[in-house]
């Protein structure tokens, strides 16, 4: 018998009425009332997962005149009231602040153990107050039916139902995808969606590409990359380049009490990709975490002023870690199939093994560059576009791929790759269109940290790849794939002022093959 | 059997390479990778000395040996920039573009490596014989070791920039990016390779102590420029958490392994 169970956050209307919710929010308040260095307070566990806080890092920001500026912790307008002395000492912020994994194939195992930690944590909260034992963190299913796709009410009160106490899981920087506070996440094809559980591989799919002993990454996993990334920056949003929310940014993510219900269904997805007969590596420089690479170690303060360490072995299998979830369907919505797989149905192959026949992901190890622009592209408000130019020799092995397509010979799957997108504004989207059919968005949830030249990306920025073979294979039956070029045009979501310095180092296509 | 990964093929292809040339470098043949003294060149910095000791060293020969020296030494840390190169160019050109990193990244430690050369047959006839210029060299070595400087160029050495796809222009593009990574890699490691050679002894262990180094402290992830005691420990904690995981397999015999590379 599983002792907790995590739960919808939208049941009772995701009011107070809602009893999971509303210890969570005394719990939360009882974290927030401890100081920045006590590693069981709210503001520790959130530079657990990244910081504007430590003068001393590489990402804290200054303006021209070497003043912090927005976002360090200073700056956070209105509710939470964030504090940004005592820090730590040294050695304590070395060992366990700015851990969060992201570009990296430990996203989904490091994340599981940091929501253990902040629930054990929470727990002993409600239980002193007088709360049930078995207290649960909620999760938050945008994907659900109905108005599911919202923030659950209960973080939009400014206070508690006495009427009277500040409610903790308000805040007051965040601003919505329409940056007029109204909170949700845009669901579609071509937002936020749960075609990442499609997948049936994890390195370089599911979970993102190998992380070896050089981390130099800068490309998610699907998961992380559509819906995690997109639904922080539809929560946080933007007012201006001074002023984004909490959510946007992993150096003050964590700062908003919706980060953990947001990662709790993620982790909630990847339970049920794993439920659903989906593995994860068994190589054990995954299992056994980054210490297997001589990196840092996961590690979480627990209560009682213990430490946890723990491997990505140590936390896949919930029944071991005592709790499940209500829910652990794959999709809350039943699941389309691109055009390829319809073409393959149609000629006469199951669904599954029509799926199935495109199952290799993009990876370095053996995908071929098809086609490039070269040079640097900078994105103002009205987006940019440019030709794609293709290499004759790549582009007919793909066509050729497309001719001989079935389920016994799998046909390429292209890739669409922006390399090195940089930039300070991480409450940003990016949608991107081929041949005027859109193909997807980006967030770029992280991009300010990536871009830093001294920071652990060496300045690299982001990488993103967005599945194009629906596009081609219809260029292909339209006899219009010996086109020289493709059209490819990216709009941002937002207006980008002037000075401001967004730009995509260079755009690729390329082919997997899957032979 | 096993298949290995194109990128396992061409780690290991590179480390064969690096390792051939240290064992012929353990012979050291020719005496290429130490200055050879006699009476002459032993009295001091004169015309007759400075003569002797080119014809006892060669100029061409000690660039021969530096040379060999440099695959050796930086080969194993060329494994990412190389796969960086290989993977953002089209399979026809992918040699070539190669080629084109690994001459400017060569050619400007050549370049380096004349000028250290000087310098070292220099403090050969200055001081001949003395173990004064190898102690110069180490402390100027710790300082830049220690400074926010180089720093700064490891941090640099980890930047993997886009690579232009077509044409000549990616010809001169990956031969301008082996350029740029060769400053900031001869930036880092230029007082950590100047102290071996002047070493009159232990010269061999020298070299593989400060390529451990080398390798080890470009496996870490890029900081904050301050001063710091810089010496890294990565590459041995890899070394213990990679036994301990194949002992474990052994143990419990799972038949799993997991892949070892230097890759990024």
């Amino acid at each position: 018998m599983t002792s907790y169970i995590r739960t919808n956050a939208w049941n009772n209307g995701g009011t107070f009425k809602n009893e999971a919710l509303l210890w969570y929010a005394k719990g939360v308040g009882e974290m927030q009332s401890l100081a920045l260095d006590n590693p069981n307070s709210w503001w520790f566990f959130a530079a657990i997962h990244g910081e504007y806080v430590d003068p001393s890092t590489t990402w804290y920001v200054t303006n021209s005149a070497n003043t912090p500026v927005f976002p360090d912790w200073g700056f956070i307008p209105g509710m939470p009231q964030v504090p940004t002395v005592p820090l730590p000492p040294y050695n304590i912020k070395d060992i366990f602040w700015n851990q969060c994994q992201h570009q990296s194939w430990f996203f989904t195992p490091w994340h599981r153990g940091y929501l253990l930690a902040l629930e054990a944590q929470i727990r002993t909260a409600v239980i002193a107050a007088g709360g049930p034992s078995d207290w649960a963190l909620p999760y938050w299913n945008y994907f659900g039916p109905g108005n599911e796709y919202k923030i659950p009410p209960a973080f939009t009160v400014p206070t508690l139902p006495d009427g009277k106490t500040p409610n903790p899981l308000f805040v007051t920087a965040r601003y919505g995808p329409k940056r007029d506070g109204d909170i949700y996440v845009v669901i579609g094809p071509n937002d936020a969606n749960e075609k990442c559980q499609q997948d049936n591989t994890y390195t370089n799919s599911y979970g993102g590409p190998t992380t070896l002993f050089q981390h130099a990454g800068t490309l998610s996993g699907d998961l992380e990359q559509n819906p995690h990334n997109l639904v922080h920056v539809d929560v946080g949003g933007i007012i201006n380049n001074t002023k984004y929310g909490l959510m946007s940014d992993p150096g003050t993510a964590a700062l908003d009490p919706i980060f953990y219900l947001h990662h709790s269904n993620i982790d909630r997805m990847w339970a049920s990709w794993n439920n659903a007969k989906n593995d994860n590596p068994t190589d054990p420089i995954w299992t056994g975490g980054p210490q297997a690479s001589g990196d840092r170690e996961f590690i979480m303060p627990m209560p009682g002023g213990k430490s946890w360490v723990y491997t990505s072995n140590d936390v896949t299998d919930l029944s071991k870690l005592d709790y499940t979830y209500d829910d652990l369907s794959l999709t809350a919505s039943p699941i389309t199939f691109g055009g390829l797989t319809q073409r393959l149905m149609k000629l006469g192959n199951a669904p599954e093994a029509a799926m199935a026949a495109g199952e290799k992901s993009m990876n370095e190890d053996d995908a071929e560059l098809v086609g490039a622009h070269d040079g640097n592209l900078r994105i103002r408000t009205s987006g940019v576009r440019v030709k794609v130019s293709l290499n004759t020799d790549a582009r007919k092995r793909v066509s050729a791929s497309l001719t001989a397509a079935s389920d016994a010979a799998a046909p390429d799957r292209v890739y669409l790759h922006l390399e090195n997108v940089q930039g300070e504004i991480d409450a940003t989207k990016l949608k991107v269109y081929v041949n005027q059919q859109p193909v997807g968005s980006v967030a770029l949830f992280g991009l300010r940290r990536a871009s830093v030249p001294d920071g652990s990306h060496a300045g690299h920025g982001l990488s993103f790849n967005l599945e194009i073979t629906d596009v081609i294979d219809n260029l292909f039956l339209n006899n219009a794939l010996n086109a020289k070029s493709l059209d490819v045009k990216i709009m941002p979501d937002r207006p980008v002022s002037d000075d401001e310095k967004l730009t995509v180092g260079k755009i690729s296509i390329y082919r997997q093959g899957q032979q | 059997m096993i298949k290995l990964k194109k990128r396992s093929r061409i780690n290991i292809l590179l480390l064969l390479i690096s390792a051939t040339v240290w064992i012929v470098l353990l012979f050291n043949p020719g005496n290429m990778m130490t200055i050879a003294h006699c009476p002459v060149t032993d009295a001091g910095a004169s015309s007759a000395s400075i003569k002797m000791l080119l014809a006892m060293n060669p100029f061409s020969s000690l660039m021969i040996g530096w040379a060999l020296m440099l695959v050796a030494m930086m080969l194993p840390m060329l494994i990412a920039p190389i796969h960086h190169v290989r993977e953002r160019s089209f399979k026809s050109r992918r040699s070539r573009a190669v080629a084109f990193f690994l001459i400017g990244y060569f050619a400007i430690w050549m370049m380096a490596g004349a000028i250290l050369l000087a310098v070292i047959l220099m403090l050969n006839l200055v001081a001949p014989q003395s173990y004064l210029p190898a102690i110069a060299a180490g402390i100027i070595a710790f300082v830049w070791q220690c400074s926010p400087v180089k720093q700064r160029c490891i941090n640099r050495g980890h930047k993997h920039r886009p690579l232009v796809a077509f044409g000549i222009a990616a010809d001169m593009d990956a031969l301008n990016f082996g350029i740029i990574h060769g400053i900031w890699c001869v930036a880092s490691c230029w007082a950590l390779m100047l102290f071996p050679m002047l070493l009159g002894q232990g010269h061999f262990v020298a070299m593989a102590v400060v390529t451990y180094m080398m390798i080890s402290e470009r496996l870490e992830h890029p900081t904050a420029l301050k001063w710091r005691l810089r010496f890294s420990w990565k590459l041995i904690r890899i070394a213990i958490a990679q036994a301990r995981i194949r002992l474990q397999g052994l143990l419990t015999d799972s038949g799993q392994s997991s892949t070892v590379s230097l890759d990024s």
